[in-house]
């Protein structure tokens, strides 16, 4: 994850925080929507296209996507790996589990499958299917939760 | 000639085949699934029929329907473009039953051509050398048989296809222990238990010749094409002519694919595949349909396959002089798919909100969506091919590359960022690859790119759109939130798929 800071100083100019660097910009929005960035090392022409969390931004003939990041939700996913989400946009082909079934580690819970690829779900460690929150045959975005793990009380 | 027919397909195939529908002054008449109903082949179509939920089982490979939607608008021929039904004996042997003029081979021909055994044995009984091999039951017999042409060897489903249950084996032990193995998945994977093993080609390049044939025994070769570069069996880039390759080599390669397509007495146009490592080739099989990558051929003779296919099946005769073709200059195909290349190639699926495909003299982009056109799950993940054309190839090549750097697609993640890095690779500019060159050499190069932060401008510009909307919403008072704040609030960011 890389904070970005942006604090603006009038007439388009901006103070920019990013990988601990600081530096300021000076941002024009051009007719076809491009933004002109003119920074101490010259100036730049970008296209950024918003898509959900994702922005895709043209560089010159590069491209990159980045993906704001949700900090709660980050911290919840790494704190416990209890919510499994879609890898992709798909069709929920198996279900192979149902609420409150006891799973193994690398047992495979469900079937995601987009365009001839099938991609299994698998348990990352052992728990219970607290909840399931997909039905075969339905439509799913990537990044959606589809089961919700919950910890085996141990002992 | 006809004056109307159906495309059975969609995407960029289905947009290209109506080009020519168009320039013949024949009526294209598209179908789709509901998700398709805007999609740009419907768009382009003189006509429309709905063929069901977006399934393909209910829609473009529901016979049914497809014959259903020929009646009802009055076609008399159906293209099958590639994929979906293109290679379905029974789809070819449905629409000739409804009355209806197939733009493809013979039942029988895709039956005798989709069947490993059969195709194989139409090479051996041309004199086509086909990989070193044996079929049978007994662990034994395949063993002294591999034992005879030499490992490593795969071991394989007599009937299957797509690698699924191939297995490399190095030795005899080896070979007797995952014969079991092999012959469980052969039955129930294809049917039928028997087991095969042959000879594992290595450092192979794979070449194809382009055929076209009369159906009562004329067949010409129009040129070959290299597709060596390949991803798990997936060919990425395409060429034609091939680089390299002996021209003694080359005419025997070009005279086994016309001497097999004229065994069967081939209709229509279909392509012979070899493997070819140093100086052998060896007949893979015969797709009996149009390929991907025939705008690369059609680039370099100057013939348009798919006026070809309309012409041979509405006048019963090849409309070529007899002369040999040669070709003129050098055309190079990258393959445009929705997956990400960063994050194990995942196919990829939303709305390509910005799309602008390159332009320029040279230049041919086949391409299925346009910007704000939805990529839907359930189809083949192929966008667009973009094929460059050159007096040589190391231009040809340039002019890929820059067409590749010029394209964009926004709002779908695609291997754009890979094709771009493969086509600047030394081994491909000096044509020194094989099939399995990628997989083995190019993608941990290719991580490391790819892995690679992005650059601080793209993650300002990201966060500053955050800003625009946000000071948007602020101004048509739909929200309190300050300027500042708003900035202040945008971020963190990441690259996704590499953490």
């Amino acid at each position: 994850m890389r904070p970005v800071e942006l604090v603006p100083l009038g007439s388009g100019r901006y103070r920019v925080t990013v990988d601990q660097s600081t530096f300021e910009i000076t941002v024009e929005v051009l007719e076809d929507g491009r933004l002109r960035l003119t920074h101490d090392r010259g100036v730049s022409v970008l296209q950024v296209t918003d898509s959900d969390r994702k922005r895709f931004v043209r560089i010159g003939s590069a491209d990159f996507v980045v993906e704001r990041v949700d900090v709660a939700r980050a911290g919840r996913a790494r704190g416990s790996e209890d919510r499994l989400e879609s890898p992709m946009p798909g069709v929920v082909t198996k279900v192979l589990v149902a609420e409150g079934d006891d799973v193994k580690k690398g047992q495979a819970l469900l079937a995601v499958e987009a365009m001839k690829m099938e991609h299994l779900i698998r348990a990352p460690r052992d728990g219970r299917v607290a909840q399931l929150r997909a039905r075969a045959g339905e439509m799913v975005n990537g990044g959606v939760p589809l089961v919700e793990l919950q910890a085996l009380e141990s002992g | 000639m006809f004056q109307k027919v159906l495309i059975a397909n969609r995407g960029e195939i289905a947009c290209r085949i109506g080009g020519t529908l168009r320039e013949m002054g024949i009526r294209a008449v598209a179908v789709c699934s509901e998700v398709d109903a805007d999609a740009l082949h419907v768009r382009l179509a003189d006509e429309v029929h709905l063929l069901g939920p977006a399934e393909p089982r209910a829609s473009y490979l529901n016979i049914e329907a497809i014959l259903a939607a020929a009646r009802a608008s009055g076609a008399q021929a159906i293209h099958p473009g590639y994929g979906f039904l293109a290679e379905n004996a029974d789809f070819a042997a449905a629409v000739e039953g409804a009355g209806l003029v197939f733009l493809g081979p013979t039942p029988e021909q895709i039956r005798s051509m989709g069947d490993k055994r059969a195709a194989r044995s139409i090479a051996e009984r041309v004199g086509a050398p086909v990989v070193p091999g044996a079929e049978g039951d007994d662990p034994g017999a395949l063993a002294r048989a591999a034992a005879k042409t030499g490992y490593p060897m795969l071991l394989k489903a007599a009937l299957g296809g797509g690698g699924k249950g191939m297995r490399v084996v190095h030795d005899e032990a080896e070979l007797r222990e995952a014969f079991e193995g092999t012959r469980r998945v052969a039955l129930s994977g294809f049917g039928d238990a028997s087991v095969y093993v042959e000879k594992r080609i290595e450092r192979a390049r794979h070449i194809e010749v382009q055929i076209a044939g009369d159906g009562q025994g004329r067949v010409t070769h129009l040129l070959e094409r290299e597709c060596t570069l390949q991803r798990r069996h997936q060919k990425v880039v395409e060429e034609s002519p091939a680089s390299n390759l002996d021209p003694a080599l080359r005419q025997r390669i070009l005279r086994a694919a016309v001497d097999v397509a004229r065994e069967v007495r081939y209709r229509g146009v279909g392509t012979v595949e070899f493997l070819v490592a140093r100086d052998q080739f060896y007949f893979l099989e015969m797709n009996t349909r149009l390929q991907v990558e025939h705008p690369v051929t059609e680039l370099v003779t100057g013939i348009d396959l798919v006026r070809l296919q309309l012409e041979i099946a509405a006048e019963g005769r090849l409309p070529l002089g007899k002369e040999e073709v040669v070709p003129r200059g050098h055309a190079i195909e990258a393959r445009v798919y929705a997956e990400d290349a960063a994050a194990q190639f995942l196919p990829q699926a939303g709305t390509a909100s910005r799309v602008r495909w390159p332009r320029g003299a040279f230049l041919r982009v086949d391409a299925g969506i346009e910007s704000g056109d939805a990529v839907p799950v359930h189809y083949d993940p192929i966008l667009a091919k973009i094929v460059a054309f050159a007096p040589d190839r190391p231009l040809a090549l340039a002019r890929l590359a820059r067409a590749l750097d010029d394209a964009l697609v926004h709002g779908v993640v695609t291997n754009l960022p890979f094709l771009r890095a493969l086509v600047r690779a030394p081994e491909v500019e000096r044509a020194g690859v094989d099939t399995e060159w990628i997989e083995r050499e190019f993608l941990h190069a290719f991580a490391a790119l790819a892995g690679a932060p992005a650059p601080e401008l793209a993650l300002v510009a990201a966060a500053l759109t955050d800003g625009r909307s946000a000071s948007r919403a602020a101004r048509s008072g739909e929200s309190e939130t300050p300027r500042e704040t708003a900035f202040h609030a945008a971020g963190p960011w990441r690259l996704p798929g590499l953490d």
